[in-house]
């Protein structure tokens, strides 16, 4: 394993990028789908042959500590495989649905971009080496949304706002922590949480969340639901993005900063951690939208994995990676289900599907195991890490674990309808024939989904070959080394199962009211107080993004009225008096030889007068 | 010493006179060729060599001396430049050779002026010089054809008689206080703090003042410089007032003041009160060359300014603005003469848009523009720069902060008058306009590349200067 490796993994990607950018489209539609493909599956062999490998090296670079570092740990190996094995997946899955699309070129070049920045920032040892990476991905998220088909342009820019912000605060949490540090190399800081660190920390953790897509920097994600071509959801805000985000969070917890529970930033992470799993749900309930629901559930799991990690205990922080990896899973499944039915349903509007399952059954499946591994029945890979999230938030408070609790009880009603009215019911758009999807969308979906189930009932490979040696020597001495096999507190196992029902009993309830399954909610939707939040959440006023449109856009006027004011300054009050100085000035030159005379005697005499007090003076 | 730089141009004048009228067109060539060789001379530094002792006997007998120096070197380049684009303006706007041959004389008499400034190391001496610069000049200025010349040219003497009796007063008090009026007699009764040695300094100053236009003393220049014929406002602003005011200055200053108070506080006030009052004057002119003249004036501050700082990087200072200013400001009356040529206006509101017409001019106008109003990387910042660090270093950080902020004022006028006369559409009214003859094109692009690779090879020349001052 050499140096070279590991820069390979970020440029072939790249390279292949050019490539499709340099392919002449007309002739071979089908080959940026083609090569971004081969290019991932030879990523996907580099990241697994690299694995089990230990590699760090350091070229001088900028000078100022910004060195090229690249480092190989456990933790950047197993995001590195993830990475690359989601983006195989994703871009084995697009040859087929963006195969006609004319965006096919452009969007398959940024998506092997977006490989080969991801790599990199993963790899990066050096703080301004991942700030370069960090930020070419803020480009390729706006390239590809922008790639989309419908109004995407507005989407793509207010994505770019809300990311860059966080980046910004990103940027500055780096020199901050590099000036705390004395060194930006990130394998060699350490810094306590308090003053100052806990500032830089906080800066950080705001780029981390903005990446992962954590409330508040997460309204674009369902925006670009609706936009942005399906492939890009499955593989930014469903994998790569919570890769990225958590994995860069988890580094400053445990790495970068001594994350302990007694630190005050710990509830803090939890805090965001739960309202962000509740608030996203509560706003996936309600859609009508097989997409959007998919995009506000993106935002929900990122709750848990913030919740865990934020615990800052070994069974929090080891759920919140577990359930990263997991949502990664089941989020792509469902992502890829959902271009599956757009692509032959021809809608993803719940309101006009139904019945599916019979027409698309591999489909059905592997959405039916995709979703109750993100509702967390067992033995699904997403109840595991759920439990273990649930664990850890338990010892520190029982009211960040009612909160995550909920949230799956809400998680679990969300998808009981979405599956109602998706796959089961009647038919209702009878006039189209409906077919299962081609194998190419199909293999990835089926892949997947394995995954879903060998991740639950044998989690002890996931835990054990990749999650738990993120920890190093903290797992010694906790839960006797590992936390594989079936949850040990069986009364958390049965709260669980008893949510699970009352969600079934729920939704039961709903469609005995309303008759169909995409009315399974409407209870929850109508409910007293809760509805006049949905509608106000419907029309964008509870966008945190329009807010800051809004107050930007205000203090943009008082600052032209502060603009205008200095510009008056200079240009009104400043010309004025020098052109009235100027005018004063000629007037007493009016070429009266006479004066000029008197004007040189008088000077003179002052200097005359001048040089004798000042020697008066000096005696 | 180096006799020769007096006595070529004397020669000259006489045996011009000598030759028969049908050869006269002559004389402008004999002129610029002396003033070739005077340049040649500075740059190459063979003051010595030129120097064949003619002249001893008398300076025995008179008691007076000449010395070369770093400083006489300095004024002996910029005399042979200014002189020789001087002579070629005149060539292009002179319109009868007899006018040329005046023309050329009388700057020889000029020279004649200022090469004895630039070496003598006495008072008297120095007044003397000054005096048979100063004659050549009025009557260069009064020999015009406008119809101010007489005005102007009245104006001039008036102030410089003031002058005179300022500065012979002042010699007779340095008699009576110090018994002697060298530079270094000077030197020694004012180190003493004798009163009337300090009077006799600041009479002498004052008459200074006048020669180079410092205000309340300017009366004169701007009706001086905008009567007289082009060639003749090249040569006065380039050199002559530079020479008989400024340089003088500078020699008294290094020489005899020494930092001394309170003459170095005379300097600076008198310097910041001329920097600003001129260049808010040249903010509303609305004539090309009065622009011009009170720029002069401002930029003028600016070198006597300088003396008033840290005395050694003050002096540099000095004399780079001095050499920078020179340059530049002969160049834009080059290039008002090429203006006046054309359209036979100095009125600045009837032009607009000659750019297009006159791309040369525009442009080497822009260069002498810009690099007086201190903009990198142009020779004038380096000056200004030097200037402000020479009154930083001094601790003098009020004037300090006049000087930067009189810049701006500076860079306001010369925008404006750029924006006035070359940019902007053509106006119709100038639509037969023409870019000038190639004879006065020459004259402005040499200088205007002078500005540009002192400029940019400044490290280099400052590398020269300090190792030549060492």
């Amino acid at each position: 394993m050499t140096p070279l490796l590991l820069i390979l993994t970020i440029a072939v990607p790249a390279a292949a990028g050019l490539l499709v950018l340099l392919l002449p489209s007309r002739r071979a539609p089908w080959a940026p789908a083609v090569l971004a493909a081969l290019a991932c599956a030879f990523e996907l062999a580099l990241a697994i042959y690299a694995f089990p490998h230990d590699v760090a090296f350091a070229w001088s670079w900028m000078g100022f500590g910004a060195e090229f570092a690249l480092k190989l740990s456990r933790f950047s190996a197993f995001i590195l495989l993830g990475i690359a094995t989601f983006s195989f997946l994703v871009t084995a899955y697009s040859a087929v649905s963006m195969a006609k699309a004319s965006s096919s070129r452009r969007f398959h070049a940024w998506v092997l971009f977006t490989v080969a920045l991801s790599a990199g920032a993963v790899l990066a040892d050096n703080l301004i080496l991942f700030l370069v990476f960090w930020e070419g991905l803020l480009l390729t998220l706006f390239a590809m949304i922008a790639a989309g088909k419908t109004r995407p342009f507005a989407t793509a820019v207010k994505a770019f706002v809300i990311v860059g912000v966080t980046d910004l605060a990103l940027m500055f949490g780096v020199m901050l922590t590099g000036h705390l540090a004395g060194t930006l190399s990130m394998s060699a800081i350490r810094l306590p949480l308090d003053g100052l660190g806990a500032v830089a920390f906080l800066l950080l953790m705001v780029g981390a969340m903005g990446k992962a897509g954590a409330m508040p920097f997460h309204s674009w994600i369902p925006d670009a639901a609706i936009d942005a071509p399906l492939p890009f959801m499955a593989l930014l805000p469903g994998s790569l993005e919570k890769l990225l985000g958590i994995y860069f969070l988890a580094r400053i917890s445990l790495d970068l900063f001594v994350l302990t529970p007694e630190s005050w930033v710990s509830p803090v992470l939890m805090g965001i951690g739960a309202a962000t799993i509740l608030l996203a749900v509560l706003m996936a309930l309600v859609q009508k939208d097989y997409k959007k629901l998919l995009a506000y559930h993106a935002i929900s799991q990122v709750g848990y994995m913030i919740l865990g990690i934020g615990t800052a205990l070994p069974v929090g922080i080891v759920g919140g990676l577990f359930h990263m990896l997991n949502n990664a899973i089941y989020k792509s499944s469902l992502f890829l289900s959902a271009g599956a039915v757009e692509k032959e349903a021809g809608t993803t509007d719940l309101r006009e599907l139904g019945g599916l399952g019979r027409s698309m059954p591999i489909t059905t499946l592997c959405f039916l195991i995709a979703a109750a591994s993100i509702s967390g029945v067992p033995p699904f890979n997403g109840f595991f890490s759920k439990e273990l999230v649930y664990d850890g938030a338990l010892e520190r408070g029982w009211i960040f674990y009612a909160i995550a609790l909920g949230g799956s009880f809400f998680t679990a009603a969300s998808f009981l309808k979405l599956g109602h009215a998706a796959f089961f019911g009647k038919p209702t758009n009878a006039k189209r024939t409906v077919k299962e999807a081609p194998w190419p969308m199909l293999l990835p979906m089926i892949v997947l989904a394995g995954l879903c189930i060998v991740f639950g009932v044998a989690n002890s490979l996931p835990l054990e070959r990749l999650v738990q040696p993120v920890l190093g020597t903290a797992m010694e001495g906790a839960h006797g080394g590992t936390f594989a096999g079936f949850p040990t507190n069986m009364l958390l196992v049965g709260l669980t199962a008893g949510v699970l029902a009352l969600a079934v009993a729920n939704h039961a309830f709903g469609v005995h009211r309303t008759g169909k399954g995409i009315g399974a909610v409407d209870h929850i939707h109508h409910a007293p107080g809760l509805s006049s939040v949905y509608t106000l959440q419907a029309t964008g006023v509870l966008d945190p993004y329009r807010m800051l449109v809004v107050v930007v856009g205000v203090a943009s006027k008082g600052l032209y009225a502060l603009d205008r004011a200095i510009d008056w300054v200079y240009s009104g009050l400043a010309a004025q008096s020098a052109l009235a100085a100027s005018w004063v000035l000629r007037r007493a030159h009016n070429g009266n030889v006479n004066r000029y005379v008197l004007w040189a005697l008088a000077g003179a005499i002052a200097v005359v007068l001048a040089v004798l007090a000042v020697m008066g003076g000096g005696r | 010493m180096s006799d020769l730089l007096l006595l070529v141009p004397f020669v000259a004048v006489v045996l011009l006179y000598l030759l028969p009228k049908r050869a006269r067109a002559v004389g402008l060539w004999v002129a610029f060729g002396i003033l070739a060789l005077e340049a040649a001379a500075a740059v190459l530094d063979r003051f010595a060599t030129v120097d064949v002792g003619l002249l001893a006997p008398l300076e025995k007998l008179l008691g007076f001396h000449l010395a070369t120096d770093g400083l006489s070197g300095l004024v002996i380049l910029c005399t042979g430049l200014v002189g020789m684009a001087a002579l070629l303006v005149a060539r292009r706007t002179l319109e009868s050779v007899n006018e040329r041959f005046l023309f050329a004389n009388l700057v020889l008499v000029a020279v004649v002026g200022i090469n004895g400034m630039a070496m003598v190391r006495d008072l008297f001496s120095l007044y003397v010089f000054v005096e048979v610069t100063a004659v050549a000049t009025v009557i260069l200025v009064a020999a015009g054809r406008g119809d101010h010349v007489l005005e102007g040219a009245w104006k001039y003497i008036f102030l410089s008689v003031v002058a005179s009796v300022l500065m012979l007063t002042s010699l007779g008090f340095f008699l009576l206080s110090t018994g002697g009026i060298t530079l270094d007699a000077a030197r020694t009764g004012l180190a003493a703090n004798a009163p009337l040695a300090w009077i006799a300094m600041a009479l002498f100053l004052c008459g200074l003042f006048v020669k180079g236009a410092m205000v309340p003393f300017h009366g004169w220049l701007a009706d001086a410089y905008t009567a007289a014929p082009a060639p003749v406002s090249v040569f006065m602003a380039g050199i002559v007032t530079k020479a008989s005011g400024i340089f003088a200055l500078l020699r008294i200053a290094q020489s005899t003041l020494g930092g001394a108070t309170p003459g170095r506080e005379i300097l600076l006030v008198v310097g910041a009160v001329t920097i600003v009052v001129g260049a808010f004057l040249a903010l509303t002119q609305t004539n090309f060359k009065r622009m011009l003249a009170y720029s002069s004036i401002s930029q003028m501050g600016y070198i006597v300014l300088a003396l008033g700082g840290d005395l050694h990087l003050g002096i540099l200072a000095a004399g780079l603005h001095f050499f920078n200013h020179a340059v530049s400001k002969s160049q834009l009356f080059a290039n008002a003469a090429a203006v006046e040529k054309q359209l036979g206006t100095l009125d600045i509101d009837e032009m607009g848009g000659l750019g297009a017409r006159m791309p040369v001019t525009a442009g080497t106008s822009a260069v002498a523009s810009l690099s007086i109003a201190g903009l990198p990387p142009l020779a004038g910042f380096w000056s200004k720069l030097l200037i402000i660090l020479a009154l930083w270093n001094a601790k003098e950080y009020a004037f300090a902060a006049v000087a930067i902020l009189a810049s701006l004022v500076t860079l306001a006028y010369f925008l404006s008058l750029q924006r006035k006369v070359f940019f902007g559409k053509p106006l119709e009214k100038w639509a037969g306009a023409r870019e000038a003859s190639a004879g006065l094109l020459v004259p402005a692009v040499a200088l205007a590349l002078v500005t540009i690779a002192l400029g940019i090879g400044f490290p280099f020349a400052l590398r020269i200067l300090l190792g030549g001052g060492a």
